[in-house]
């Protein structure tokens, strides 16, 4: 799924536990499913992952990218 | 006072005369244009800065305070041309006068900013800044490119700041030369690179603050061409917030400070970590809210429980009941047995031959201990037993 998907998708959930109709069983399996999303999304976020690059060489039209 | 023929022969004071002369030079030299050299350049930790400005005959000592100062974009150095701007100024308690600045540029930049004005009304001409060409700056880039000195203080606060606020963003620097005669075309070549390789979603262009000069590569027609031409979105970030070249007109966005670009370009990713953060907070909410309302209802399982322990009780009172009134149905009925068998013995030892023998009878047995009921059996000469009640005897039959 991608971000954004994944982000309606914890709104959609969040708004499913607001209502009363929502069983409790339906709750708690929605509620896992959300905790389980956010913290996804969470480590893509905010993982320090990152590369940082920086290109040699002064051809326009060729790059050598090596870690900076 | 002001007319010369009245000072003839007066008698002034000190004060009389300095405050005369005060208002002579302050009243007749105001809106001054003065162009010479830096000298003697002494910045005071107040923030106002003494200078003499000088040329090849004289000198001329100067202020700038402090409310001026800042709004030059260069660090004046000893020996700089500058034209400055201000007025005549006396120090009556030491009878000097100097050279009030407001504004100070370096000689010939006003020629440059005409020269800038002049290039960015013909590009403009040309729709080269039209609002509807900008590009917008993607929300969640995943990799952005810089074009700046790779060893510049510029490059280190971006990097800075966006590891902090988006540590999964990643970076391409695109080293460049930001001053003098060749760092246009080294700019304009690294926004040109990153399109052909497409090696980054948004660009960064920019450098730190300098001098009018240090920034000019900035307004290069080159490097307006190639933001121009630009795919990737470009922001430009280029000197200090009062500072401007050609390429923030050009870019879909200018950024005041390199840092300032660095934050835009991280905010979106910024944005949704809160956001994700606050839908977080918010299941966390909703699930909360939902076991609340189910405690509530739990005081009517207390009810229940209550309404069990009463039936409970109230079996158990039944069962006490039941039990004693089993016990005591078997106590009557062994009573009864007690009676019956009581009765039974009585009947029994009514019948029983031993009370027959209490009443005075005997009963005779043969020597063998078998009862003699007649005369037949009682033969004469044999040896008998007669049993009393009390015990037996021997006897002999005679006849």
């Amino acid at each position: 799924m991608s971000f954004e998907t994944d982000v309606s998708r914890i709104e959609e959930i969040a708004q499913k536990l607001n209502a009363s109709e929502t069983s409790l069983e339906d709750s708690l399996a929605l509620f896992e499913e959300g905790m389980l999303l956010s913290k996804k999304l969470e480590k893509t976020l905010s993982e320090a992952k990152s590369r940082v690059e920086i290109v040699l060489g002064d051809e326009k039209e060729s790059a050598e990218i090596t870690p900076f | 006072m002001h007319d010369d023929s009245l000072l003839l022969g007066t008698e002034l004071s000190v004060t009389d005369l300095t405050t005369l002369i005060k208002r002579t030079l302050e009243e007749g030299f105001y809106g001054l244009r003065v162009s010479g050299e830096i000298s003697n350049f002494r910045p005071a930790s107040s923030g106002h800065w003494f200078f003499t400005l000088k040329d090849s005959k004289c000198a001329l000592s100067a202020i700038m305070f402090k409310s001026s100062a800042w709004r030059v974009n260069f660090k004046p150095q000893e020996g700089d041309k500058v034209v400055v701007t201000g007025s005549l100024d006396v120090y009556a308690a030491r009878g000097t006068y100097q050279l009030k600045c407001d504004t100070m540029e370096k000689s010939g930049s006003g020629d440059i900013l005409a020269m800038l004005e002049k290039r960015k009304r013909e590009y403009d001409e040309l729709g080269y800044f039209a609002p509807e060409r900008k590009k917008k700056i993607p929300i969640k880039p995943k990799r952005v490119g810089v074009v700046t000195s790779a060893t510049s203080a510029a490059l280190q606060d971006i990097l800075q700041i966006l590891s902090r606020r988006a540590p999964s963003l990643d970076i391409l620097i695109l080293p460049a030369t930001v001053q003098g005669s060749s760092g246009a075309e080294t700019i304009a070549n690294r926004i040109r690179q990153a399109n052909l390789l497409l090696l980054c979603d948004v660009l960064i262009v920019g450098r730190g603050g300098g001098s009018l000069e240090d920034l000019l590569p900035f307004s290069e027609d080159a490097v307006i061409q190639a933001i121009y031409e630009s795919e990737i979105p470009v922001i430009s970030a280029v000197g200090h917030e009062i500072d401007w070249a050609l390429s923030d007109f050009v870019a879909d966005l200018r950024a005041p400070t390199p840092s300032a670009a660095a934050e835009l370009v991280s905010q979106g990713i910024l944005d949704l970590r809160q956001k994700v953060e606050s839908l977080n907070l918010a299941i966390h909410k909703a699930m909360q809210h939902r076991l609340q309302l189910l405690e509530h209802r739990i005081p009517s399982t207390i009810a229940m429980q209550r309404s069990m322990t009463h039936l409970l009780e109230k079996r158990e009172y039944l069962l006490a009941n039941a039990g004693q009134s089993m016990s005591q149905a078997y106590k009557d009925k062994l009573e009864k047995s007690t009676q019956r068998v009581l009765l039974a013995t009585r009947e029994l030892q009514a019948l029983s031959p031993l009370a027959i023998l209490a009443r005075g009878y005997t009963l005779v047995f043969d020597s063998q201990g078998k009862a003699i009921h007649n005369q037949e059996e009682a033969k004469v000469g044999e040896h008998i037993k007669l049993t009393f009640i009390d015990g037996s005897r021997k006897a002999l039959i005679e006849e």
